[in-house]
């Protein structure tokens, strides 16, 4: 469904992703693995366009165009189908999370205000957020804003969601609530990029895995085999490493 | 204190009101307008980075920032008509004083702009928004909270500096009390009676302040939080 081939990023004269291929088909969770400074949030940035890559072909079903000439339409069209959630939420402070959700149908979409507050209902009911729908971002803890923001990428019906990170700002008690909800819409289908440092959400709710170092895709395999049998030295240490580090936390 | 004197503060009382609200609020209320009008757009065109018009602008700040209002005054009042223009002395001080507050307002406004996260501009653009919605509904109504105490400040600040538009021969309330206190020789009464009256007036602007400011939060009292909301984000 989303492709990018030979995708080239670098920040001033840095280059951050060399040569990346990444695939994500139908209703697939794919994990994004990799130590800090890797290119994993780059990556997603230049899938979503919110960073400009310096070469890469995108393909979006049967659109397909080189990554650097995408026209603002091109690019408004593309991100439409696309839900993004950031690693420190970005919900707009000046509204309520019911207006955060409205804001992407209401005034992006032009959709009916009562339709509209509808779907915004059910988003709230999936994430579990209908009892703090009037509550400004300033008065929500990090998981429910987290929660809020899940809520506004999905209310558009998105065919893909890119998650970076989405737990990396909380507390254990926090991501669990935010994972669960991440579990749910993988149950259902949902298709899913996630960059995340929780091994074992990896392992039990990706289908696919993908490790990268230094801005490169070192290995990717489905999760099943990839944690069990992982072929790279380099992948080897690095989850033998966030293992460890997971040990420590629990 | 004597009858007398008292008598000439209790008659020159009425008097000064007068000339606060027929001549000083009238010219601190579109000082104030003006300029705010004019800074908005001088910090958009250097948020939108505009390229002429970005330096011009940077220009302007440089020069109205970097003379003494008064200065600018005298040139506008007594030196534009060897230039052939005239202009009465209310307008001429509303002109001096908007370019040279709007040189500094455009400042606290751009840097108000610029106080909104990235990460909100970007979520916007996800869920997308145009560029021009996200200013309109995300970013300005941000930047307007921050930018408030120090545009507030302002306008305290221009209720008391609009006494400078005397020094081109308007005629608003300080120049009525000098007028007044040369007029009986009382100075010091006259000059203290004024100063009075502009506590007066910032002591409402200051209560002000502070209950618009509680009504600009983005938080809502818990009871209110409770109640079914109207259907507030439909239009536009
Ligand atoms: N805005 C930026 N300007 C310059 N360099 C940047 C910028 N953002 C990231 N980089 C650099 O690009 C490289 C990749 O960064 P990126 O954020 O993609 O890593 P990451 O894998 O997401 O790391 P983390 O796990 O810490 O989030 C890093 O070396 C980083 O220093
Ligand atoms: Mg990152």
């Amino acid at each position: 469904m989303l492709e990018v081939k030979n995708l080239y990023c670098s920040y001033g004269s840095m280059e951050v992703l060399k040569n990346v291929d990444f695939k994500v088909d139908n209703g697939e969770v794919v994990a994004v693995i990799g130590s800090s400074g890797s290119g994993k949030t780059t990556l997603l940035r230049c899938l979503s366009f919110l960073n400009k890559a310096n070469s890469g072909t995108i393909i979006f079903d049967d659109f397909k165009k080189d990554i650097t000439r995408l026209k603002k339409n091109d690019i408004m069209k593309l991100r439409s189908k696309m839900g993004y959630v950031f690693q420190d939420f970005n919900l707009f402070r000046n509204m309520t999370v019911r207006q955060n959700i409205l804001e992407g149908l209401v005034t992006a979409r032009k959709m009916d205000p009562t339709e509209a507050w509808k779907i915004v209902n059910e988003m709230l009911e999936k994430v579990g957020m209908s009892h703090r729908a009037e509550y400004y971002p300033a008065q929500l803890s990090g998981g429910q804003q987290q929660r809020a923001a899940i809520a506004r990428a999905l209310a558009y019906n998105p065919e893909i969601i890119l998650f970076d990170e989405p737990t990396s700002a909380l507390d254990p008690e926090l991501t669990r609530e935010v994972l669960a909800v991440m579990k749910r819409l993988a149950k259902e289908g949902t298709t899913m990029v996630v960059v995340t440092h929780e091994m074992s959400f990896a392992q039990e709710v990706a289908g696919r895995v993908i490790f990268m170092e230094n801005g490169v895709v070192v290995e990717e395999g489905r999760s099943s085999e990839f944690f069990t049998s992982p072929k790279e030295e380099s992948t080897r240490r690095f989850l033998r490493l966030s293992m460890q580090e997971q040990d420590y936390v629990i | 204190m004597n009858e007398r004197l008292l008598g000439i503060l209790v008659n020159s009382f009425p008097r000064l009101l007068l000339y606060l609200f027929k001549v000083t609020i009238p010219l601190t209320v579109s000082i104030f307008t003006i300029s705010v009008i004019l800074a908005f757009i001088l910090a958009l065109i250097q948020v939108l980075d505009i390229r002429v018009l970005k330096t011009l602008t940077r220009i302007y700040v440089w020069v109205f920032r970097g003379t003494p209002l008064i200065v600018q005054m005298y040139i506008i009042f007594y030196g534009l008509p060897s230039l052939g223009i005239s202009l009465n002395a209310f307008p001429s001080a509303v002109i001096a004083f908007s370019m040279n507050y709007a040189a500094y307002m455009s400042e606290t406004i751009r840097a108000a702009i610029q106080s909104v996260p990235q990460g909100q501009i970007e979520a916007g653009y996800m869920i997308g928004l145009t560029y021009g919605q996200i200013m309109r509904r995300i970013v300005i109504p941000q930047a307007a909270r921050v930018a408030f105490p120090t545009m507030f400040g302002s306008l305290i600040g221009l209720t008391k500096d609009s006494s400078l538009a005397a020094s081109i021969t308007v005629v608003e309330m300080f120049k009525t009390a000098q007028q007044i206190a040369s007029k009986y020789f009382e100075p010091f009464a006259l000059y203290c009676e004024a100063a009075v009256i502009y506590l007066m007036l910032n002591t409402v602007l200051t209560l002000l302040q502070a209950f618009l400011e509680r009504k600009l939060t983005w938080k809502q009292p818990k009871e209110e939080s409770e109640k079914i909301p109207a259907l507030q984000a439909d239009t536009e």
